[in-house]
């Protein structure tokens, strides 16, 4: 939201909100960085590389590459059925890094792999914030 | 492998709508060498057997009207729904297990079998191989996504597949404000009564430099830290290159050997220009790294760059997970 509208004025962040998006740049270079060799931490790569480059355009290089077509079933008769599930492989096309060019096996192995990155990820910030939390709370004096 | 496909000839197992290797009879370990199989079974009658108690009919142009269901759909991944809605179409009847295996359109009006003679096309062959291996992956995404394992349906599994990577990616969005909340003024000093009361809570985060399993005490950790120590302002890029310090103390590992440590206090003897090296364009120090190849001895890099225009400290931590978290990480 906040690339939105920064496009259209000057973005008058709180300091929380910048670092915040800092940290999450940060964390997200961690997440790609750690699953080299995986399709979508390439794809993840690119992403933030581009988005390091121009920082206002984001939004739009995020999106620049027009999603493809999730692969046809072979047989032609589409039931609702089937609109379901290809309407629910393509939102999880979007949802991972790269997952637009990806067929559906790929598709599907990536995410798996996405999903335990993104939960180890997960985990360590929340124990750093947890770590965090505690050293404030108990050297809040000494400062 | 033959006595494998013996249960395949007598219908009378039933298998389970949601299992495809039981619909083969088949164990999954002997499935799963299946699926990974280079080249599909050479033995055509297997193929045959395996094709006629198949989860995925190959559609036929004219399904007989006596199939009651009709042939069901073929979809990729749609294994679910096919499991249990083939039932019915469901190779129950009593042809018998033989059958000519010879390639062709053998099986006139065989009503039950929705297949026809597509069995043994190398066509279909790829076509279903490659369809039991997503079935496979989306298998392995269920068990993944806690929760799923029960949920009977293609969309709604991959309802519940979505669902999570979105409260993943939020939980990292809500993680980062979180973390970009704490109070810059961190002081590393006093951390050893943090400790007991913290790393309970916080058992996953440790800081130390050693693989696991071997526990520094106190002094070496110390010593080990306090090398590390304050690094100098050139050092604080963004590449991925570590310092020689840290190569010479951290275990060689392929991935994340890159760290900075900088932990400054109130009390800031740096120069402002790290403040400033924080501010090129991208170019932030940031790196939340954590090596999943060999988590034993991974090591996350946070720094949080909490720079504010009065030249609060920047915190860079080293976290090497499941160790000890080291009291006297900073110079004060």
């Amino acid at each position: 939201m906040e690339n939105l509208l920064s496009n259209a004025s000057p973005h008058s962040e709180t300091l929380i909100e910048e670092r915040g998006k800092r940290i999450k740049l940060a964390a997200e270079v961690g997440l790609a960085r750690s699953s080299g060799g995986r399709l979508w931490a390439r794809a993840l790569r690119r992403r933030l590389h581009r988005q390091r480059k121009l920082p206002q355009q984001t939004c739009i290089a995020k999106n620049s590459t027009p999603p493809l077509m999730k692969e046809v079933p072979l047989v032609a008769d589409v039931t609702e059925e089937k609109e379901e599930v290809q309407d629910r492989m393509r939102a999880l096309q979007r949802l991972v890094p790269g997952g637009e060019e990806m067929e559906v096996e790929r598709l599907f192995e990536e995410t798996a792999d996405y999903i335990e990155a993104l939960q180890e990820q997960v985990g360590v910030m929340r124990a750093l914030a947890c770590l965090l939390d505690g050293i404030e709370s108990t050297d809040g004096d000494k400062l | 492998m033959e006595d494998e496909i013996h249960p395949l000839l007598h219908p009378a197992a039933s298998p389970s709508g949601a299992s495809f290797t039981a619909l083969l009879g088949l164990p999954p370990s002997r499935a799963v060498e299946l699926l990974h199989e280079p080249t599909f079974p050479s033995d055509p009658a297997l193929v045959d057997r395996a094709a006629r108690f198949s989860v995925f009919a190959a559609a036929s142009s004219a399904p007989s009207p006596e199939v009651s269901p009709p042939p069901p759909p073929e979809l990729a991944k749609k294994r679910k729904d096919a499991g249990s809605g083939n039932g019915k179409a469901k190779i129950k009847k009593g042809k018998p297990a033989e059958e000519d295996t010879d390639g062709e359109n053998k099986l006139p009006y065989v009503h039950v079998r929705a297949r026809r003679g597509q069995a043994t096309d190398s066509h279909s062959l790829a076509e279903r191989a490659r369809r039991e291996k997503i079935n496979a992956r989306m298998k392995l995404l269920q068990e993944l996504v806690p929760g799923c394992s029960k949920i009977s349906g293609t969309a709604l599994v991959l309802d519940e597949i979505i669902n999570h990577v979105q409260y993943l990616q939020r939980q990292v969005e809500y993680l980062s404000m979180r973390l970009a909340a704490v109070n810059p003024r961190i002081d590393f000093s006093g951390l050893d009564n943090f400790i007991t009361s913290t790393t309970t809570e916080c058992g996953r985060l440790t800081i130390g430099n050693t693989k696991v399993g071997t526990e520094l005490d106190p002094q070496q950790q110390q010593a080990a830290w306090s090398e590390v120590g304050v690094s100098d302002a050139n050092q604080m890029n963004n590449s991925a290159t570590s310092s020689k310090r840290t190569q010479s103390q951290l275990p060689q590992n392929q991935l994340q050997q890159f760290w900075h440590v900088d932990l400054l206090n109130a009390q800031n003897h740096l120069q402002p220009s790290i403040w400033a090296q924080d501010d090129v364009a991208g170019s932030t120090v940031p790196l939340l790294v954590f090596d999943r190849v060999n988590p034993g001895f991974g090591i996350f890099v946070l720094s949080l760059c909490p720079k504010l225009s009065s030249g609060f400290p920047i915190g860079t931590i080293v976290l090497v997970p499941l160790l000890e978290f080291l009291s006297h990480c900073g110079r004060c």
